[in-house]
């Protein structure tokens, strides 16, 4: 696999076409490692990568404190998803940063792996 | 020999917080606001039929709103034993009626129910005309939802105060049943506690995942219980105690991949069946007990001498002395 393209949160706003509903301190500071997509956040609690960015269509708390124990850099909604108001205080109060997209999981992961893989070939 | 009241609740020495208790609340905000009254030229009969119709024990009679006497049960024995239940109420209601007034505190109706035997006092207001009633039912209501408050203050307060000592921190957090609101606060809290003592980011996220697997556990399969968090020298202990219904088998709790949750537990996004695998994995000691009184989980992460670094000072210039 090719190197990763250093990349910010604040760099995948514009091609997600995202809306920044928080924008936490490591919003144009920290490189994303990695993308994690999940609705289940059972699964994400196993990853053993730091500082990636999860992709989620499940707008609930849990999102924002799962993001916050694994050490991610940052939750993208999916499918245009409203949060919830706690949902948004709470991505304050643990300062991670909140974006949403209407795009699908799969669209928008298409765009992220482009962004950030940009001369990774799929192999079959 | 001092006599049995109706509510158990000295308003001398009990426990300073239960007194600041029953002395803040008034009697308005315990008491029943719709009263079922009589006038004073309907029937003991009618009455009789307004206790058993509102399964009630005692009937202010009034006067527009001002409280003229008052018909008990046994007043509606006696007439139906005396043989004068078709009787006007006015000739044989109590007149002499106790009453409380609507601003004083609590521990007045408390205190009432010590003094004399009666079920329930009709409560006035300023202009001294009936505004409620409150019974011995309407007090304990009223404590216990008090209770409920005044013990979740004195939660948040302990959780605000870590108990030091000898280098040794503990802290308690509780968890309820279903309260999604609220799971994870607990493993957020640890986290947030073991990153200011500087441990590495690792071990810290091991721990952190550690508590909120087993933190989400006791809110989605548990009646509740508490997550506490040790940190000593050598270790991050985190104990998981809850109060049952104990899990049916543990190997199979153990297995990855292995779940008991229901459709709404999932739709929340968990229930893999991954907490208690993924408690152990990130653990150096693991232990499971559990039986129908409660499931007790420890976990145990080493830390490297370098790991906790002393913030305190006091420790580390006399260790060495020896």
């Amino acid at each position: 696999m090719r190197e990763r393209v250093r990349m910010h949160l604040s760099d995948v706003v514009a091609p997600l076409e995202a809306d920044v509903l928080f924008a936490g301190s490591a919003y144009e500071e920290d490189d994303i490692t990695t993308v994690v997509v999940s609705d289940l956040m059972s699964d994400v609690l196993v990853i053993e990568d730091t500082d990636f960015l999860l992709v989620s269509s499940l707008a609930s708390e849990q999102v924002i404190r799962t993001a916050d124990i694994v050490g991610a850099l940052g939750v993208l909604l999916v499918n245009g998803k409203n949060p919830p108001q706690n949902m948004l205080s709470l991505a304050e109060s643990l300062d991670q940063s909140l974006l949403r997209t209407r795009y699908s999981s799969f669209h928008a992961c298409r765009i992220l792996a482009r962004l950030l893989f940009p001369d990774h070939e799929v192999k079959s | 020999m001092k006599r049995q009241s109706v509510i158990p609740l000295s308003t001398d020495d009990a426990p300073p917080v239960v007194v600041e208790m029953v002395y803040q609340m008034k009697i308005k905000d315990v008491m029943t606001t719709e009263v079922i009254t009589a006038k004073q030229h309907d029937t003991l009969r009618s009455v009789q039929q307004l206790m058993r119709a509102r399964s009630i024990t005692g009937v202010p009679i009034v006067e527009g709103r001002r409280l003229i006497g008052i018909v008990s049960v046994d007043d509606i024995l006696n007439a139906l034993d005396k043989g004068y239940i078709e009787d006007e109420i006015e000739a044989h209601m109590s007149r002499n009626v106790m009453v409380l007034e609507e601003d004083m505190p609590l521990s007045f109706a408390i205190q009432y129910y010590e003094k004399y035997s009666y079920g329930r006092f009709p409560v006035l207001d300023r202009n001294r005309e009936l505004s409620g009633i409150i019974t011995s039912r309407d007090i304990i209501v009223a404590l216990l939802i008090k209770l409920d408050e005044e013990f979740e203050k004195l939660e948040q307060q302990i959780g605000k105060q870590p108990l030091e000592f000898q280098g040794t921190l503990r802290q308690q957090f509780a968890t309820r049943r279903y309260d999604f609101e609220h799971a994870g606060r607990s493993s957020t809290q640890i986290k947030k506690i073991l990153k200011e003592r500087k441990i590495d980011s690792k071990t810290v996220r091991r721990a952190a995942v550690a508590a909120y697997e087993l933190e989400m556990n006791q809110v989605l399969h548990s009646n509740g219980g508490t997550i506490s968090l040790q940190l000593s020298r050598g270790a991050i202990t985190i104990l998981a105690d809850d109060v049952g219904p104990g899990i049916a088998n543990v190997d199979n709790a153990l297995e990855e991949g292995f779940s008991t949750a229901t459709d709404w537990i999932r739709s929340l996004g968990f229930g893999a069946g991954m907490g208690l695998p993924n408690a152990r994995r990130v653990s150096d000691e693991f232990t499971i007990h559990s039986s129908p009184q409660g499931t007790h989980v420890m976990v145990i992460i080493y830390l490297k001498d370098d790991q906790l670094k002393e913030d305190q000072g006091e420790d580390t210039g006399t260790g060495n002395a020896t």
